[in-house]
């Protein structure tokens, strides 16, 4: 295991996040306040309670979320693209270091940048709710797991995107309709049967039901359930990278 | 001295079909300088790639200090530097970090001294804490030089290393390249510029099409190849070739007054004792004579016209 290699691909990419640790630090604290004046207060008000808890509180779960989903996914996917851009992926390609190695380093440090955006926005949350975790041990794997896993979808949008516009679309297009319709902002006892059925189909349900059960002690589905879904997308994710390497689809000819 | 570079039978096709390696074999000793010519798509930059792990080989085997590049990978890439032919650097990383992150790559400790004493050499030592994208672009050609020598690498490849670059610059990497060798590290460097390969290079490797047409030692080749000219400098100016002289391979300079005779040194007879018994009888007087050897790079373009004929 070469694992000078792995910290020197970890420090570079956590020194790109602290060059621009303003950016990093405050768009989240923005856009988590916007949530919190728009759902909280705005619409909150008008929902005293979901599933015993106050509004407000009930979507902070699904805002840490949907955060740290799209960070995780777009911080892994540019630092692997960015040096299939500039050229400079030939280093990577023939240094002494194997796929896991390389992994470890990009996903480590996009998951890394995530969680820190995940404490900052928990951070924020509790200056306008009221917040208990219930089962704290639970809140950190979920969360870990889930910086993880979507960092490894995220190195594969980055081998996968031959441009820039192709790295915001599985972002854009695929994982926020997800999140959105994935119980960040209700929960899905709130919806007709028909559509609680369908939204059983949609992955990010689990890990947001399973996130939420760590704060409040209930879920949409059993905890089991989402670990078990959470687990086998990271292994998913990790099948697939590992075929990328093996085959060099779009890194190696 | 043993091969510390062993390519067999390397061959490359492409996804699309072409065949840029057409099973080169060849054997690089330990702290040598084999500069490698050939025109552009020869395929130099697929056989560097191939050893270096960033093409898949189709074919072949090579082995880098006794390490196979596929088995052995690690043992392999660690001796192995590499500059690449493109400037590819990521534009906002200062020059100490970017230099430091290919050590780490590579898998060796931490040693400041060392990467000081690379950025020292390549005087960059002053720029160390700016962004890559604010230098000129012979300083970013030294920093990929930095980077592959932040690791000491045992194999050194350049890929053109002096393409786009202004002469001073062309001669401190040849400086570079020189006590590089003295620390006998063994350099493969790929050019266009044939004075390149005449100025450093041990042995001289001619590739086209896929093919490596010969590896030679650098003197025997221009010694074996090389034509001399002898050009006889008249006090006459003459409007024709003397009669006398018509059956020699002789040009009449275009003032009259020279003739330049064209002859191959390793022949049983070069014709000068004829040439110039011929420049008697036709009654001419010597002002002066002067013998040239070709350079490496018409002994190139020769090769490469013989073999597309």
């Amino acid at each position: 295991m070469n694992m000078s290699a792995v910290g020197a691909i970890y420090r570079f990419e956590m020194m790109r996040f602290f060059r621009t640790l303003m950016q990093s630090f405050l768009s989240p604290v923005l856009s988590t306040s916007l949530y919190f004046v728009v759902f909280g207060a705005a619409i909150g008000s008008r929902i005293e309670e979901v599933e015993g808890v106050s509004y407000g509180a009930f979507i902070v779960p699904g805002l840490v979320m949907l955060s740290v989903i799209t960070q995780a996914i777009s911080n892994a996917a540019f630092g692997i693209y960015f040096p299939k851009f500039t050229g400079t992926i030939y280093e990577l390609l023939s240094a002494p270091v194997n796929f896991l190695e390389i992994v470890m380093g990009f996903v480590g440090a996009a998951a890394t940048k995530a969680l820190f955006i995940g404490v900052v926005i928990l951070l924020t949350a509790s200056f306008f709710v009221d917040l208990s975790i219930q089962h704290p041990v639970a809140m950190v794997l979920f969360l870990l797991l889930t910086c993880l896993s979507f960092a490894l979808l995220g190195f594969i949008v980055g081998i996968w995107a031959g441009n820039f516009e192709q790295l915001q679309l599985v972002p854009l297009l695929i994982v926020t309709p997800l999140i959105f319709l994935g119980g960040s902002f209700y929960s899905i006892s709130m919806l007709p049967p028909v559509w609680q059925t369908i939204t059983l189909f949609n992955p990010v349900v689990y890990l947001i039901s399973g996130f939420r059960w760590s704060f409040f002690g209930t879920a949409d589905v059993p905890v089991a359930l989402s670990l078990l879904a959470i687990a086998g997308f990271t292994l998913l994710c990790l099948g697939l990278i590992w075929w990328i390497f093996k085959t060099g689809w779009r890194i190696r000819s | 001295m043993s091969a510390i570079l062993s390519i067999r039978d390397l061959q490359k096709t492409y996804a699309g079909g072409f065949e840029a390696l057409k099973g080169v074999s060849l054997d690089i000793e330990e702290g040598e300088i084999l500069a490698l010519l050939g025109p552009n798509g020869a395929g130099k930059t697929t056989l560097i790639s191939t050893v270096c792990g960033i093409t898949t080989p189709s074919g072949g085997s090579v082995t880098v200090g006794g390490y196979d590049i596929i088995t052995e990978f690690r043992g392999a890439r660690s001796l192995i530097g590499l500059v690449p032919q493109e400037v590819n650097l990521q534009p906002f990383e200062t020059v100490l970090n970017t230099v430091r992150f290919s050590r780490g790559l590579f898998g060796r400790p931490r040693d400041d001294a060392h990467i000081e004493k690379v950025l020292r050499t390549l005087s960059l030592w002053d720029k160390k804490d700016n962004q890559i994208t604010t230098l000129s672009g012979g300083m970013k050609r030294r920093v990929l030089i930095a980077k592959a020598l932040s690791h000491e690498p045992r194999v050194l490849f350049l890929d053109e290393p002096t393409a786009g670059v202004d002469v001073d610059l062309r001669k401190d990497m040849w400086d570079t390249v020189a006590d590089l060798k003295a620390d006998g590290v063994t350099i493969i460097l790929t050019t266009h510029y044939i004075e390149e390969a005449e100025a450093i290079a041990d042995r001289v490797g001619v590739i086209t099409r896929g093919e490596l047409l010969l590896v030679e030692e650098k003197k025997a080749l221009m010694a074996r190849m090389g034509r001399k000219q002898l050009e006889v400098q008249l006090n006459e100016r003459l409007d024709s070739i003397p009669a006398g002289l018509a059956h020699l391979d002789l040009e009449l300079a275009e003032t009259g007054d020279a003739l330049v005779y064209s002859y191959d040194i390793h022949a049983p007879r070069t014709g000068i004792t004829g040439l110039l018994n011929g420049i008697a009888e036709a009654g001419l007087t010597l002002r002066d004579l002067q013998t040239r050897q070709s350079s490496l790079e018409e002994i190139f373009v020769d090769l490469v016209k013989g073999d597309a004929s």
